[in-house]
């Protein structure tokens, strides 16, 4: 509880800070900083593959940055072992500001706490930047499951131990770790079936061979409008805006409960400070241009745009956070 | 009948897109151009295309991938009647009558005739996948894990019966294939297999990557193997539009091959293959004078080719229907569907209508382009078939290590491919077919998923697969066709099929 307790204060404290860094006119600090860099093109490293929602996220943005920094950001999309891969070539780069990283909860909170060989610390490896974003998870049901609600859907979990299935993107992902956060805070027992991504497993549960799934809201937001799926409840503290009408599961019976995804700028450690801070004003910049606002409101994601403190302790509060339900989710490996 | 017009004309609606439009012309030339270039086939071209068509979105890139392989079909036609090589394992047989009838100067009407069997049996067989397509689709719903773990199953053992050659060999093939798809992080429990400690075999081995190796890399090598004859016609092509006596005297054979091929089109395994030779026999059998037959006979064009077309595009009935691939070239298709993110199978139909009817329209258009094309250009293809292979290696080659890189950026990839091309090689050397490997590789993935996920899902109890009536429906025929494959009397028979072959 305490724990989900400090992810929430620190996203208010990021959200002010935000608007803070925002305000400060032009000719301040950051903006001094940008006479010398950049000089030479940015890359920016996408961990993960071309058409998700963290490269759709990372090219909205570096294509406004582009414009506000005056050269290019090119994103350079660096697949593999859940992120990892590309992260960890940004703990490694030069830490020049010249090669940054688009990091996730998964590459900054989940991933080094499964792996037991870690290839880099979330912490010590990285200056952070600013959080652009973050994107609700939402809890699924087949429309044809009696259970409408969070606190039906417990008591029938409660009813019938071991008997039902939730479905995921894939082991130890975020939507993973939600579920098995889900049930220990509920204290129920449900089994949980890994797919390859979320197509799949929408496929399976739009199907009814599954009941019960944690998806990211952008993925099955079409299947819930359409009444293929039936949304229960989304898992972010607030509401979402793109669903009104869908309770938080903090809200339905479950209070404390909160995780999201989140899409934060990373640069090596030991980035110059000034650096840093123009990268941090032009990727604030790029969010609060409408076009970009508009875009990531259609696929539900929230914009942030923080400072870099704000960032490091969100990381902090992440990790903090999603220790105990990894350990206890018995998700680590080699 | 209703809901056929309506499908199709979505399917049309979509096709028709000038995006699709061009794309679908743009794979049926250089499906056409790799058909007539000896030594390159569909296989290694779509293999090869693949990393172009990731940034496509996936209606417009299969489109394109179909359009390259009928197009590569009529192609080896042209080849195989111009210079008696057959680009492609179905144009064997044309080679009989077509390239006879070409050093008799009717180039172009063996030319001609050809590409207008070709589009009838298209028609014919885009209407029967339509036709066909929409009482399947029911089936989706009732599909879940175990019975699709049942249909992989079904779908390896059609290879295995239907495969050429060794039965050993054949099954030796899948099960390393099955064996080369473990390799990677675990989906249930986030293990490494097989990786050897190596970071890059973390996510497995890349489907395109094995693929083009195993093709497109291997087949080079297999050409520089031999040095190149070719007997390219030096008479006159001819005029291209056959007389009214040459139609009259095509049609039956053209009906009798769509129908044909068609049929075994639909058998997965290698059935189109077949359609051809079986093609070709009935009009040789019932043909007044049987005599004229190799020396020219329209009849042993119009046959074969409608047959070959026909084949060619009725083998996707499975693959879209019921997401077995019935041969490499659909392997690859499966491929190129799960990279895009659709889950081969009954669903498709269902949850990406515009995928499914938009393809079968975009096969008819293709079949009425490769006739516009053809006609005109086949002055263009025999320029073409000079060009000495020693030329086009390079090209190829780099074109490949260029694709293979763009794909993840990973050089261990491009040096993967050199790997999986030596194994190809060897393979070949060693007379085992590299296709049910690549089979078992696809669809491998897939029932190890499958399996683990109905057993999870049924709490370890293997019943599961002997309850559900439509899983053990298929393992019955699974069982039986490997038991009928396995029968002395039968084996024999099915050698003989392929020794004709």
């Amino acid at each position: 509880m305490m724990s989900s307790g400090m992810g929430r204060r620190a996203l208010l404290g990021l959200l002010l800070a935000g608007a803070g860094l925002a305000a400060l006119p032009p000719g301040s600090g950051a903006a001094r900083a940008q006479a010398n860099f950049p000089t030479r093109p940015i890359t920016l490293i996408v961990p993960f593959a071309a058409g998700g929602s963290t490269d759709v996220v990372g090219r909205l943005v570096a294509q406004k940055m582009s414009e506000s920094l005056g050269q290019q950001v090119v994103v350079e999309n660096v697949v593999g072992a859940g992120g990892n891969v590309g992260a960890t070539r940004v703990a490694k780069a030069d830490p020049d500001g010249y090669t940054i990283l688009m990091g996730t909860v998964a590459t900054h909170a989940l991933n080094p706490l499964i792996l037991k060989r870690k290839p880099y610390d979330p912490v010590a490896d990285f200056a952070p930047v600013s959080l652009l974003a973050v994107v609700p998870n939402v809890l699924v049901v087949n429309p044809n499951l009696p259970a409408k609600t969070v606190p039906e859907l417990i008591a029938m979990l409660k009813a019938e131990p071991g008997k039902y299935n939730y479905a995921s993107s894939g082991n130890a992902t975020p939507l993973h770790l939600s579920g098995e956060l889900f049930k220990s805070m509920a204290g129920v027992q449900m089994q949980h079936i890994p797919y390859r991504g979320s197509g799949p497993a929408l496929n399976d549960v739009v199907a009814g061979q599954v009941p019960i799934m944690f998806d990211n809201l952008p993925s099955s937001s079409e299947f819930i409008r359409a009444g293929s799926l039936r949304g229960v409840a989304v898992t972010t503290k607030e509401r979402a805006p793109s669903f009104p009408d869908m309770p938080t599961i903090a809200e339905a019976g479950l209070p404390g409960y909160e995780t999201y995804t989140w899409n934060a700028l990373f640069a090596p450690a030991k980035t110059p400070r000034p650096v840093i801070e123009a990268l941090n004003a032009a990727s604030v910049a790029a969010l609060k241009d409408p076009t970009v606002v508009e875009r990531m409101k259609a696929f539900s994601a929230t914009v942030v745009g923080s400072t870099p403190e704000a960032l490091a302790d969100h990381v902090k509060a992440e990790v903090a956070k999603w220790t105990p339900v990894v350990k206890e989710a018995g998700v680590q490996s080699e | 009948m209703s809901d056929l017009v309506s499908n199709l004309g979505l399917g049309f609606s979509i096709a028709l897109s000038l995006q699709n439009l061009a794309l679908c012309f743009l794979g049926c030339l250089v499906g056409t151009l790799i058909g007539v270039l000896p030594g390159v086939g569909p296989i290694a071209t779509i293999a090869m295309l693949l990393p172009i068509t990731f940034g496509l979105d996936p209606v417009g890139a299969l489109i394109m991938l179909a359009g390259i392989y009928y197009g590569a079909q009529y192609g080896g036609s042209t080849t195989a009647i111009l210079v008696n090589i057959p680009g492609e394992a179905t144009s064997v047989i044309t080679t009989l009558d077509g390239h006879q009838m070409a050093r008799q100067g009717r180039a172009g009407i063996a030319l001609g005739i050809a590409a207008i069997g070709s589009f009838c049996a298209g028609t014919v067989a885009t209407m029967l996948i339509a036709a066909i397509g929409a009482p399947l689709t029911r089936l989706a719903l009732v599909f879940g894990p175990a019975e699709y773990f049942a249909l992989m199953v079904m779908g390896l053992v059609f290879a295995v019966v239907l495969a050429r050659g060794s039965i050993l060999k054949a099954v030796a093939m899948i099960l390393v294939g099955i064996l080369l798809a473990t390799v990677g992080t675990d989906l249930e429990t986030g293990q490494e297999r097989l990786t050897f400690g190596l970071a890059f075999l973390t996510d497995g081995i890349d489907f395109s990557v094995l693929a083009m190796g195993l093709f497109g890399i291997a087949e080079i090598l297999r050409n520089l193997d031999h040095t190149e004859t070719r007997d390219v016609v030096r008479q006159h092509i001819g005029r291209l539009l056959p007389g009214r006596a040459e139609l009259r005297q095509a049609a039956g054979p053209i009906l009798r091959g769509t129908a044909i091929g068609s049929t075994l089109g639909i058998l997965p395994g290698n059935g189109a293959v077949l359609g051809p030779f079986a093609a070709y026999t009935v009009e040789k059998r019932i043909a007044r004078d049987p005599s004229r037959f190799g020396r020219g006979a329209i009849e042993g064009v119009a046959g074969p080719e409608s047959a070959n077309n026909a084949g060619a595009q009725t083998s996707f009935i499975p693959l879209l229907t019921l997401g077995i691939p019935p041969n490499a070239v659909m392997a690859l298709m499966v491929g190129a569907m799960t990279i895009h993110g659709i889950v081969p199978g009954p669903g498709v139909m269902t949850k990406n209508p515009n995928l499914f009817w938009g393809m079968i329209a975009s096969m008819w258009l293709g079949n009425l382009m490769l006739l516009i094309i053809n006609l005109p250009l086949v002055g263009v293809w025999v320029r073409l078939l000079k060009v000495p292979y020693r030329l086009m290696f390079p090209a190829i080659l780099m074109f490949c290590a260029i694709g293979i890189y763009s794909i993840n950026a990973l050089p261990t990839d491009v040096m993967l491919i050199a790997l999986f091309g030596l194994i190809g090689y060897a393979l070949i050397k060693f007379g085992f077919e590299p296709a049910p490997l690549l089979l078992g590789f696809v669809l491998g993935k897939l029932m190890e998923e499958y399996l683990r996920r109905a057993l999870t899902l049924s709490r370890g109890d293997a019943m599961v697969f002997l309850e559900r009536p439509i899983c053990a429906g298929l393992f019955a025929i699974s069982i039986i066709m490997l038991v009928a494959a396995l029968t002395p009397s039968l084996r024999r028979s099915r050698d003989d099929v392929f020794s004709e072959a």
